[in-house]
């Protein structure tokens, strides 16, 4: 119970991280939503991975076309923020667009996108003159080393992702569930779907810039998983899974803080947890149920 | 008229699957859109609806889409059970055509979602979970759903596909009631010919790429099912 005292104390060294993983957990999975229900759940294995080969190829073309870069300063973390963003981007909307054509397996595709980023990734590091083990540190996301300025950031993005998320959840909720219907009630779904695509390219830029492509994955995907077997409402599914992923960043934290463990993979690893036994308790309330409609 | 075809021509990735049609649709009609598979009444269907582009010539409606958009339902597998909705949330989305971004559903759309799911005989599941529902009372529900819309112009794809016999002839009634108590022009894309014969005025046939209009009587007489059409693209 100390480990717990000393991250909820107010000069708790770590506090911005703890503070930044809790957003992260709160946001991801608001975005994670619409991943399930789209039915793009692999998206969330390949941009997250993309968003890192970002960052790499950034700072590449920072170094090739303007110099050293300085590490640990705002510049270097908004520099890993366009380059993340940019190409998860492209890769969102490329692969959208492709799965609207529907000719190459889709999850061909999207195994052959994580596969090309994740060896990019290692590949713009390799070649770039200026690349160090601290801006490692940015491509695997490190959120220890999250800094106020760089909570300011986190904070006000997400904080708009969220807002909007729950500004235009009817057009979302309507575009994702019947886009012809949309389009027949006058929407104009490629518009909404562009708004969707950019709050999921500015989460996932920053979550794997601020925690790495696993916790972000995670963090996009458990949650959601969870809340839906447990939800029959579009809006208790979507506050559910904010809140089981928020839970569960407080209680990886507590937990790798206690323990000295890795942040990132406790986190991931609870979240896991939380789905199985929300999955079991639910087997198991079916089956008790069972005989008694016999 | 309510809807005005002039010698449209509509398909896919610029290339036409139906040309040169030309039909009027009055309003407080009740049309079947019929032919066999692969005719094209799908892509008629999807062209009327504005889901696919008019390659050439003119689609005009009587009325401002913009302000008063059709009534669609869709077939029913189109849509994805992964989906936690529940029968007022599915109903409450048609209100979303009057409803302009920002603006949140408030207790005018839920009381038009509640009069709609009672027209078609299922307010008492409104609370309930869409999926768990039967296919004949989910098909009542996303027909609640287009009249939420408040509609003058109802078109629905195949809307006893894949429901029992006794629910396809309760949905065809309520289709028929929708027309004749309230005056909603109705056009429905249908390969169950026994099913819209008694009920439909006018039908719309396509096959080959050709789109022939007529009354039922005419269009659906057994002598005519069996002979071959062909000759002028369209007839009035």
């Amino acid at each position: 119970m100390s480990a717990l005292a000393d991250i909820l104390r107010a000069d708790f060294l770590l506090r911005d991280a703890l503070i930044g993983s809790v957003l992260l957990g709160l946001v991801c999975p608001l975005v994670g939503v619409y991943f399930l229900l789209r039915r793009m759940i692999f998206l969330g294995v390949a941009l997250p991975q993309l968003s890192a080969a970002g960052i790499g190829l950034a700072f590449l073309l920072y170094s090739e076309l303007i110099g050293r870069h300085e590490h640990g300063v705002e510049g270097e973390r908004l520099l890993a923020l366009a380059g993340a963003f940019a190409i998860t981007m492209v890769g969102l909307v490329t692969l959208a667009a492709l799965e609207r054509g529907g000719r190459v397996m889709v999850e061909a595709r999207i195994g052959t996108v994580f596969a090309i980023a994740s060896a990019a990734t290692m590949l713009f590091v390799a070649v770039d003159p200026f690349g160090e083990a601290e801006m490692v540190n940015l491509l695997k996301g490190d959120i220890i080393a999250t800094t106020r300025s760089s909570l300011g950031l986190l904070t006000t993005v997400l904080a708009m992702v969220t807002g909007l998320l729950f500004a235009f959840r009817k057009e979302l909720l309507l575009v994702s569930f019947d886009r012809e219907m949309a389009i027949v009630l006058g929407k104009r779904a490629e518009l909404w779907d562009a708004l969707l695509y950019l709050l999921i390219g500015l989460t996932i830029s920053l979550g794997v810039m601020n925690a790495g492509p696993l916790v972000t994955f995670g963090f996009l995907v458990v949650p959601p998983l969870t809340a839906r077997l447990i939800t029959r409402r579009m809006l208790t599914f979507s506050l559910a899974a904010s809140a089981l992923g928020g839970s569960t960043a407080f209680l990886g934290f507590w937990a790798a803080y206690g323990l000295d463990l890795p942040l990132g993979p406790t986190e991931v690893a609870l979240s896991g947890l939380g789905l199985l036994m929300v999955a079991f308790v639910r087997w198991a309330i079916v089956w008790m149920r069972a005989p008694a409609r016999e | 008229m309510l809807v005005a075809l002039d010698d449209v021509a509509l398909g896919y990735d610029g290339r036409p699957v139906l040309e040169h049609v030309s039909f009027d649709i009055e309003p407080g009609e009740f049309v079947a859109l019929l032919g066999p598979n692969g005719a094209g009444k799908t892509t008629l269907f999807r062209g009327m609806l504005g889901l696919i582009p008019v390659l050439s010539g003119r689609i005009t409606y009587g009325f401002d889409r913009r302000l008063e958009p059709p009534g669609y339902v869709p077939q029913k597998e189109t849509l994805d059970p992964i989906f936690p909705l529940t029968v007022a949330e599915v109903v409450v989305m048609g209100t979303y055509a009057r409803l302009a971004p920002l603006r949140p559903v408030g207790r005018r759309e839920r009381a038009l979602a509640t009069t709609c799911l009672d027209r078609v005989g299922l307010a008492h599941l409104a609370g309930h979970a869409f999926w768990t529902l039967s296919g004949g009372q989910r098909q009542r529900v996303l027909i609640a759903r287009a009249l939420a819309a408040e509609p003058t112009l109802l078109l629905l794809d195949e809307p006893t596909a894949g429901i029992d016999a006794g629910a396809e002839a309760g949905i065809m009634d309520l289709i028929s009631r929708l027309n004749r108590e309230r005056g909603l022009t109705v056009i429905l894309v249908s390969h169950h010919l026994r099913a819209v014969r008694s009920l439909v005025g006018t039908v719309i046939w396509v096959e080959d790429g050709i789109v022939t209009r007529g009354s039922t009587a005419e269009l659906l007489a057994p002598e005519r099912l069996a002979a071959v059409f062909g000759g002028m693209a369209i007839k009035r």
